[in-house]
């Protein structure tokens, strides 16, 4: 078990290289904060960017910021948060949900693709991220995408890195696009006595010109309360909330939060405490928004359930108990227009019996595993962190 | 610029190639006179011209993947085509190819306001989004201006932008769902109306392959709420270093508008005779920023993009005062390019991006490009966010005007490169930058991303010879260069 923390490119480049020849598989790591999110790395030794951290570029005019992947995401963070901006997909922070010191790194939120309410708004980490450099499985240094904002030379490889779970190549230093920070923000309340009344108010909030940056619901007392959030400049945060009142009067009870209100329950779920504590299982649920209520309501027919949504109804975080409440999951989806699920945390035993990740059908698992051999052939970087189907096709190209 | 050198043997199977192919399709569906297929020779790059060996034009799914699979099994290329408006040569045929022309999948399948969602065929234009779902007050944000004509899925092939893009973004960040058909005829489908499809983002990179890994046969977009307001200025300047640096101005404080646009003499002149949008004539430089949102919030910000122009040295400031005279503000910024073909025989439409902040730069150099190639230069630009079109005047049918304005238009993009900026902001590389893509790129970053064409299509039969300047053998991409050239264990094989 050896456990390496380069501290620059070249040396993440020999790591590999020297992995790659002795046919020994990786775990690529930040700080380790979200090991227990995806499959069960099967690999002995650790390549951890702790140690090649840092902000390498930072121009608050240009909205770019460039950082070596193993940066502290609240180092980045607190960067922007001084000059006026911010990362505009609102990264999950998963360290309460993990039960670890702090959120991790950069290069893991990227690799994990994790965004939180301005999701729905603002686009994913995915839409951020506008170029990088990298070590692939063949231990070969690379680079795609730029410093700018619009650039199609060539494919769009970040957008395969966001969400490869370190599973294609080591990301030494990424770009991204930052945004100003919203002057103001405020949320408004409905509160309603049924969950498809609270899914309508949110429906009906982003149909309208009001520009909500974020909708979500909540379970309240006997009832749910869906949460609209409005930014931007005050005089017209003002002016959405009135329009927004107006629009969503008959819906429910209305309140208007208060600004500190409106930020804790923004950062509650950005760190996912909106379930009760001590869920047996978390599972997140992407969906078709408006399916969203049919699909809670099957079920809480069978299973005693917690759950909570975002994304104006397209994110499910659900938590639960049982060896079967992930097929149950899985099949209710398969009824509602598909959407996918994964398994973000469960016990030992209950993570090891099924997939953490939506199960592909051949054609897409056939081509994903292609494109794994593509930049890892012989599976060193991160194996089993997604199960790919038709692992043995490494010999293929 | 040079295609792949046809395959002779391909050309000697044409009867059989062209009798295979309408036995697969309905009547009407294979073009094999050379006088209709010459509508198909070209696309918006009509510079280069090119008969295709056949053209198809298949009505579903399951067509295009029988097709795809018999030329897999066959060896023989394929073209796709959306409606022809690709300004890089990404759709110009080959002779030895099929152009598999998407032109019948014209229609919207759904429309879905409670989730804000419109799926609809490749075939479909880019406007026809908007128009269908415009009189309940939405809209599809992506505005490329040669909206009217180009379709869907040529957008998510070349990932289109337009002049909203600065807030809205590009196609790539509006797009949900595909349904792709495979070089192999198999029928893959990502993502739809939920968020984020599971696996390697197969659909980030898709939007904007250029036709090279799959073929897109229908699309889901997320649709917008119109907003309240939006409203236009127009801002002139004396000199363009000024309009540059203005530009960088208002982004700096903290301001995203919904466009800005530059136009520097010579265009806003064009446009002026063509459309008459009633620009400042004697400016040097126009910029044209809209805002949008709420009426409290666009006054606000119009009054402070106002100051903030003022203070980088505005010459002129008109604010659009009727929902009329916006769009006449933009019309002659949306017909620029036709603009400009009056008054020019011939015109390169270059499409680079820098940063910000090297606008001032990129213009000295540009004037300087222009006396020394001696071709006249119009520059339009999406301005907020760096990407350059500067339109080269030539004349085709003057001797040497044609290479001289492309090698002018190459010193364009190198320079972009060398500000720190790119090749193409949103027209593709295609046939048209192929040969440059080493600027930006070493061997090894070019390789990897032919490494993942090889994850699609190993054979190279989709679109060859666009986008990269060697075409590697995917069996040679595939070996692994462990240690000069020697494989750990060759004793076992691999690869
Ligand atoms: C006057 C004018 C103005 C323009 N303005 C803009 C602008 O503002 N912004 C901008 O971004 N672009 C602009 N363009 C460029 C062009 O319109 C876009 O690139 C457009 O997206 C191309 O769409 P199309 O349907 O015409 O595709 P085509 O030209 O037919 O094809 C383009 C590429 O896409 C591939 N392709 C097409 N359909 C499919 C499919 N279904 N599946 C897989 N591959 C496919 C082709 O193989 C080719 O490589 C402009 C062009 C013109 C002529």
């Amino acid at each position: 078990m050896a456990r390496y923390t380069p501290e620059n490119c070249t040396d993440i480049e020999d790591i590999v290289r020297d992995a790659l020849q002795n046919e020994t598989p990786l775990h690529i790591t930040g700080y380790g904060t979200k090991t227990s999110l995806g499959g069960r790395v099967c690999a002995r030794d650790e390549l951890s960017l702790s140690a090649h951290s840092g902000i390498t570029d930072y121009q608050p005019e240009e909205l770019v910021l460039v950082a070596r992947s193993g940066t502290p995401l609240l180092e980045i963070e607190e960067t922007l948060d001084k000059n006026g901006q911010m990362l505009a997909f609102e990264p999950l922070h998963l360290n309460r949900f993990y039960d670890q010191p702090h959120p991790g790194s950069l290069g893991g939120i990227i690799a994990c693709n994790l965004s939180g309410s301005r999701r729905i708004s603002a686009g994913a980490a995915r839409d951020y991220l506008l170029g990088f450099d990298a070590i692939s499985g063949r231990a070969g240094y690379f680079r795609s995408g730029s410093k700018v904002m619009k650039n199609v030379t060539g494919y769009d490889l970040s957008k395969l890195m966001c969400g490869s779970f370190g599973m294609l190549a080591v990301m030494s230093e990424i770009t991204l696009k930052v945004l100003p920070r919203p002057e103001f923000m405020t949320s408004l309340s409905v509160t309603c006595a049924r969950l498809t009344d609270a899914q309508s108010a949110l429906s009906a909030g982003f149909g309208s010109a009001t520009e909500p940056s974020g909708g979500a619901i909540i379970k309240s007392g006997g009832g749910f309360k869906a949460v609209l959030r409005l930014e931007g400049v005050k005089i017209s945060v003002k002016d959405r909330i009135a329009s927004l009142s107006a629009l969503l009067e008959k819906t429910g009870t209305l309140a208007v939060m208060s600004a500190e209100e409106s930020l804790d329950f923004w950062q509650m779920m950005r760190d996912i405490s909106c379930l009760q504590k001590g869920a047996e299982q978390v599972w997140k649920l992407s969906v078709t928004p408006s399916y969203a209520p049919q699909i809670i309501a099957e079920l809480e027919a069978g299973h005693e359930v917690d759950y909570a949504l975002d994304w104006a109804g397209g994110l499910i975080w659900l938590g639960g108990r049982g060896a079967e409440l992930g097929e149950a999951v899985r099949n209710a989806l398969a009824r509602h227009d598909g959407g996918h699920a994964t398994l973000m945390r469960a016990p030992e035993a209950i993570h090891a019996s099924q997939p953490v990740f939506q199960p592909l059908d051949a054609a897409l698992g056939g081509l994903q595993s292609r494109i794994k051999t593509a930049f890892d052939p012989m599976y060193i970087l991160n194996p089993q962190k997604i199960e790919l189907a038709g692992a043995a096709d490494a010999n293929a190209l | 610029m040079l295609l792949p050198e046809p395959e002779q043997n391909i050309l000697d199977r044409r009867d059989e190639i062209v009798g295979a192919l309408k036995s697969l399709l309905p009547k009407g569906c294979v073009i094999d006179d050379r006088t209709t297929m010459k509508a198909f020779d070209s696309d918006g790059l009509s510079a280069y011209r090119n008969l295709p060996l056949v053209v198809v034009l298949p009505e579903t799914t399951q067509q295009v993947s029988d097709v795809m699979k018999w030329c897999r099994d066959n060896g023989v290329k394929i073209v796709p085509r959306g409606a022809g408006t690709s300004l890089s040569g990404g759709a110009l045929p080959l002779s030895d190819g099929v152009l598999l022309g998407l032109g019948k999948f014209n229609q919207i399948t759904e429309i879905d306001y409670e989730n804000r969602t419109v799926t609809a065929q490749p075939g479909v234009t880019n406007l026809a989004i908007t128009t269908a779902v415009q009189d309940n007050g939405f809209y599809y944000a992506p505005d490329p201006s040669s909206q009217i004509a180009c379709s869907i899925g040529g957008n998510i092939a070349e990932n289109s932008g337009g002049v909203h893009c600065l807030k809205y973004g590009l196609t790539t960040n509006n797009v949900l769902g595909i349904e792709m058909v495979t070089m192999d005829g198999e029928v893959v489908r990502i993502g739809g109306k939920h968020l984020d499809a599971p696996g390697f983002d197969i659909l980030g990179v898709m939007t904007g392959s250029e036709g090279l890994l799959g073929v897109v046969t229908e699309v889901t977009v997320r649709i917008l709420r119109k907003p309240a307001t939006q409203r236009a200025m127009l801002v002139g300047f004396d000199n363009v270093q000024e309009a540059g640096q203005a530009v960088s101005t208002v982004i700096a404080a903290g301001i995203i508008p919904a466009g800005m646009e530059m136009m520097d003499n010579p265009a806003i002149n064009a446009a002026e005779d063509f459309v008459n949008a009633g620009y400042p004539r004697e400016a040097a430089a126009l910029l044209i920023v809209e805002l949008d949102g709420p009426e409290v919030e666009v006054d606000y910000l119009l009054d402070r993009v106002a100051t903030l122009m003022k203070g980088a040295g505005a010459s002129s400031i008109r604010i659009s005062q009727s929902e009329e005279e916006r769009n006449q503000f933009w019309a002659g910024r949306k017909s620029a390019f036709p603009a400009v073909g009056r008054i020019s025989p011939d015109y390169l439409c270059m499409d680079g991006t820098i940063p910000r902040k090297a606008l001032p730069e990129m213009l000295t150099r540009m004037s300087a490009m222009s006396q020394k190639y001696g071709l006249r230069v119009a520059n339009v630009f999406h301005a907020g966010d760096g990407n350059l079109h500067p339109l080269i005047l030539f004349d085709a049918n003057a001797e040497g005007e044609l290479e001289r304005a492309e090698e002018f238009g190459a010193e364009i993009l190198r320079n972009c490169v060398a500000l720190g900026g790119v090749l193409t902001g949103e027209h593709g590389v295609g046939v048209e930058k192929r040969d440059l893509m080493g600027e930006m790129f070493t061997e090894d970053d070019l390789k990897q991303q032919q490494r993942l064409k090889c994850a699609f299509d190993p054979d190279h039969l989709l679109n060859p010879g666009k986008v990269f300047p060697v075409l590697h053998r995917c069996a040679e991409l595939g070996r692994l260069h462990v240690h000069h050239g020697q494989l750990p264990h060759p004793d076992i094989p691999r690869f």
